[in-house]
């Protein structure tokens, strides 16, 4: 049942694509596209839920022999495992919700079926990035998603600014994309093969064959596979593609954030992690810790509501990141799915926001709806233009100097938390959802699901810092800890500044409306999966087990704790009577490679502890210090911002990475440019032009005087010749008839006269 | 009223014929000059299968009979061509018409 | 050659062609020239006549001087504009076809007077039949069908070109 399943899963969305793809040529449109492709999404959907069931302890791949190049083979095939089941169940259903509520806030855009086409696909790259058995194909699905994320992002491309976000992203992406190219050849040249999973797949070879005098090959190679991650997952530094690619629609930011694009570098990692090395996973923990506390930071300062998100996005994908190179698996997994289903209902709401503020512009005029959707962005309204520049109240001290165009991109009026307020009247529905997933992802306690995945992270990462007595982990641990904070004050300013207090554009605000029932039901179903019922999937101990790391080994000063084998099983063994701790020692029975104490899992109980303590402290002083800010207003953002000028530049500017790039690399660029056009223009043109001036002044010089003498002079003497003579024979051609008829008579007289006198 | 009679007025049309096919600058004075040849030739004809043939034989005259027919298709697609010329170029004199003359 | 009516008549008709054939060709109004040849036509006519060839006469008549001559008149009149239009004539020209139609003249008369097969038939007067039953029979089923047919053809040819090159040129 697993391969007609997972066929027949990949092969609905490509079928509704394809459909778009094939009337397209003969010029005709399916005349329900969206119908079609949010029905293929649901089917596809179904099959994910039936292939729970299938779900086996020591999976096999499914494979087919592909392509035979020079005596390698290679293969394609789907491997299901849990952590693919539930990556199915979760692409599937968020990007069937993002269809469904696409009808609603795509209505009347003028490539209405074409944006359904383009989901469709995006959603079967995911898909088959996910269920595939080899890099082989996980990098083909890796392409066609950075493909449809560019097809989407710049999905209006009339806007320049679209336009621009779609290159940027797939660039940006590109560039960890040769990385992780470059590290996939690496293992194949070691490994002759692509192959993950099986007999003969990377990770039994590895495990089989690799001494520790591979370990820092293999550590250059995970490394440089997780480039792609980087690039993919938005992770530092290569991120800023990402809050750039909120010019797509809202819908498509919602499936970018939650579930495809930037949970494919996420699963790739995961993927990828019987091979971590210690060096490797260290790497990876630390740039998704300082990934987590930057964009963090950055987020804070953020007015546009969707930026705000997108910044918050690659703060959790930071969290994930640093689960899994802290060898928290499970917990990175957790949250990735816990996020995807939260993200996707901020995203959501937000678009629920921004689409209820569209209806002001788009008014008295709804068959230009779509238009509206395109064109607010460029064309400043009044509103826009005395809220831009800066003279919001955080910055209005800050602006003079500080404030550059190409840093901070204008925020389209109905974007701008600014022009919002007091919409927990208006909109109630779109207001509890979007309050159920902040809570969710600020960590409040017990009841919402990103408490539970993010104090797992957490949890992992201060267990690993206990268990090896790692000053890194340590340092990690704090990163996050920190992060967690700031990700609890900067959601709550976000409701505070849009749904609480009083409406600050009042035009707008009475413009505003809850959104149509195509939009709210989506929500309110992603409201219910942010409470923790999706855990029941992560901590059935026989789903998700995290594999071996044969290579991972602990520092020499490791210290493992002694009750760390004895000290309960966490908090989650009260709540759900399981554990992922559980499953590590189950794991780690068998796992004959791993050195003592390699499995980060052992000792969670104390560090579980302190980690929900801390956690909880440090979410309840996030929204408390956001209370006083954006709703009591005790506290005065202005004033702070002015105190700690210089940290406020800097998270205003985004730590300058835009800058940095621009200022450095887009510079170091053009200064080559300009070199290679100077060699050009000396070098390279001077030896063209000389042989071309030794051609032109020589050789064509004798070529000519021959030309002009002997075969002109040939040509000319016989056209003369000719001329003469047919000046003279021309006489003769009168053109009269009637000369003509003369000589003819006087011909005839004479012949007779001739022959009578002979 | 012998052969010899009608032959030398024949003989004197067709050369009149001739001389206005020669002479003259207009295409229609052509055009009589043509007829007059044309009459000669009918001329000819009956003269012909008046006295060198069995009477009952009139197989001559017949050929005269086309020879008018022949004159009359020949009259009308001059006049049209004379015509189209002259909406042309204004003129019907043939030496004024030399547009193929290098 | 006794002078009877007979020849009287047929002198007549000779001089008659003759000379109004000699208008046609010297007459310096076209007009005039066309009336000329409606005379010269009328002549022939009569010799026709004069050989017993009556349906040939008839349609000499009726076509040349009923249908060619009016076209020619008509031709006269839409290329002209005005009813006396002179004839230009070279003297060089005029000399130089006089002297070559003079020429050609004096061969056929020479040839005329000297091919033996040609002396000495005379008219006898003798009436025939008319000749309309017979050249019926022989057009219409007789040898002469297949060539009929084909001038009915050819004239119907040119007629229709000679329509189609008159009319005035339609551009779409």
């Amino acid at each position: 049942m697993i391969v007609p399943l997972i066929s027949l899963i990949l092969l609905c969305p490509l079928a509704a694509f394809a459909i778009f793809g094939l009337l397209g040529l003969a010029n005709r449109r399916f005349p329900r596209q969206d119908y079609l492709s949010t029905v293929a999404m649901l089917v596809a959907l179904v099959c994910s839920f039936l292939l729970l069931r299938e779900v086996v302890p020591t999976p096999e791949p499914h494979t087919v022999n592909w392509i035979s190049l020079g005596g390698v083979t290679f293969s394609m095939g789907f491997y299901l495992d849990s952590v693919t089941v539930i990556m199915l169940i979760v692409v599937t259903l968020v990007s069937s919700l993002v269809h469904i509520f696409s009808m609603g806030y795509m209505h009347g855009d003028p490539r209405y079926p074409r944006f359904f086409a383009y989901l469709s696909l995006f959603s079967f790259s995911m898909l088959f990035l996910v269920v595939s058995d080899n890099l082989l194909g996980i990098y083909i699905g890796w392409e066609l998603v950075g493909l449809c994320s560019y097809l989407l992002i710049g999905f209006w491309f009339e806007k320049d600014s679209a336009a621009n976000a779609c290159k940027k992203a797939f660039l940006t992406t590109r560039v960890g994309d040769v990385g992780m190219f470059i590290g996939m050849m690496m293992l194949f040249t070691k490994f002759d093969t692509l192959a993950l999973y099986g007999e003969g797949g990377i990770f039994a070879q590895a495990a089989a064959q690799l001494s520790t005098a591979d370990m820092v090959w293999l550590s250059i190679a995970g490394v440089l596979i997780f480039c792609g991650a980087i690039g993919k997952s938005a992770q530092m530094p290569l991120h800023t593609w990402l809050p750039d690619a909120m010019e797509g629609p809202t819908p498509v930011s919602a499936l970018i954030h939650a579930a495809t694009m930037v949970a494919a570098g996420v699963y790739l990692t995961a993927r990828m992690f019987p091979i971590l090395t210690e060096t490797s996973s260290l790497v990876i923990a630390y740039v998704g810790g300082i990934t987590a506390l930057v964009a963090a930071t950055i987020a804070i300062v953020r007015f546009d509501i969707k930026r705000v998100l997108a910044y918050s996005t690659i703060s959790q994908l930071g969290y994930m990141m640093l689960a899994i190179g802290a060898g928290s698996y499970v917990a990175g997994l957790f949250h990735l799915t816990t996020h995807a289903f939260f993200k996707a209902l901020l995203f959501l709401g937000s678009g629920s926001v921004i689409h209820a503020f569209h209806a002001m512009h788009a008014h008295g005029h709804d068959d230009e709806h779509a238009h509206a959707h395109s064109q607010d962005s460029h064309q400043p309204s009044a509103i826009s233009s005395q809220q831009e520049s800066g003279t919001s109240p955080d910055t209005s001290l800050l602006t003079t100097e500080s404030r550059q165009p190409t840093a901070i991109p204008e925020i389209p009026p109905d974007q701008d938390m600014r022009n919002m307020g007091g919409l927990r009247h208006k909109m109630p529905i779109t207001f509890v959802t979007m309050l159920i997933a902040t809570l969710s992802i600020s960590g409040v306690p017990f009841i919402f699901s990103g408490f539970w995945s993010k104090d797992a992270i957490l949890g992992g990462v201060l267990g690993r810092a206990m268990e090896w007595n790692s000053v890194h982990h340590y340092i990690l641990f704090i990163m996050a800890l920190s992060a967690a904070g700031i990700t609890a004050f900067y959601m709550f300013r976000l409701i505070f500044m849009t749904f609480f207090g009083e409406p600050r554009n009042q035009e707008m605000h009475d413009m505003a409306h809850e959104s149509p029932k195509s939009m709210t039901v989506p929500l309110l179903i992603l409201a219910a999966l942010s409470l923790p019922v999706v855990n029941i999937l992560w901590f059935n101990e026989t789903y998700v087990k995290p594999p071996p790391q044969p290579h991972l080994h602990a520092p020499q000063h490791a210290y493992v704790s002694p009750d760390s084998n004895t000290g309960g099983k966490g908090y989650t063994v009260s709540l759900f009577g399981v554990s992922e701790a559980a499953a590590a020692e189950e794991n780690g029975g068998h796992d004959t490679h791993g050195a003592h104490g390699d499995d980060g899992h052992h000792g969670h109980g104390p560090a579980h502890m302190i980690a929900m303590v801390l956690s909880i402290c440090v979410a309840g002083l996030g929204i408390f210090f956001s209370w006083l800010f954006y709703h009591r207003r005790t506290l005065s953002a202005e004033s702070v911002a002015t105190t700690f000028r210089p940290v406020y530049n800097l998270f205003w500017h985004k730590y300058y990475f835009d800058e940095f790039y621009d200022g450095v690399l887009v510079a170091l660029t053009v200064w080559k440019a300009r070199l290679f056009a100077q060699f050009d223009g000396s070098v390279v043109d001077g030896i063209v032009n000389g042989v071309g001036v030794v051609t032109r002044d020589i050789l064509a010089a004798f070529v000519g005087l021959f030309d002009n003498h002997v075969v002109d002079g040939l040509v000319n003497r016989v056209a003369q010749v000719t001329w003469a003579v047919g000046g003279r024979i021309r006489r003769i051609q009168t053109g009269a008839i009637q000369t003509y008829l003369f000589v003819v008579l006087a011909g005839i007289v004479l012949l007779i006269l001739i022959f009578r006198a002979l | 009223m012998t052969l010899q009679h009608y032959l030398v007025i024949s003989a004197i049309l067709f050369t009149l014929g001739i001389f206005a096919v020669l002479t003259r600058r207009n295409a229609i004075s052509i055009l009589m000059g043509i007829e007059l040849i044309l009459n000669s030739c009918n001329l000819n004809f009956a003269a012909f299968s008046r006295f060198m043939t069995p009477p009952e034989d009139i197989s001559g005259q017949i050929i005269a009979i086309f020879g008018i027919v022949l004159a009359a298709a020949e009259a009308a697609v001059f006049l049209a061509i004379i015509l189209a010329i002259y909406r042309e170029f204004g003129s019907i004199r043939p030496d004024e018409v030399d547009t193929l003359k290098g | 050659m006794e002078f009877t009516l007979k020849n009287f008549i047929f002198y007549g008709f000779a001089l008659m062609t003759v000379g109004s054939a000699l208008l046609v060709v010297t007459v310096r109004n076209i007009v005039h020239a066309a009336f000329s040849l409606m005379v010269t036509l009328f002549g022939v006519a009569g010799l026709y006549v004069f050989l017993q060839a009556d349906f040939l006469a008839a349609t000499q008549v009726i076509v040349y001087v009923g249908g060619i001559l009016v076209l020619i008149l008509f031709g006269v009149m839409m290329t002209s504009g005005r009813l006396e239009m002179r004839i230009h004539i070279e003297r060089g020209q005029l000399l130089l076809g006089g002297i070559v139609s003079l020429a050609l003249l004096m061969l056929l008369l020479t040839v005329i007077a000297n091919t033996p097969a040609w002396k000495n038939l005379t008219d006898d007067g003798t009436e025939l039949p008319p000749t309309t039953e017979r050249i019926g029979e022989l057009i219409l089923n007789g040898p002469f069908l297949l060539p009929f047919e084909v001038v009915s053809v050819l004239l119907l040819v040119a007629l229709i070109g000679a329509a189609l090159i008159s009319r005035k040129e339609v551009r779409d």
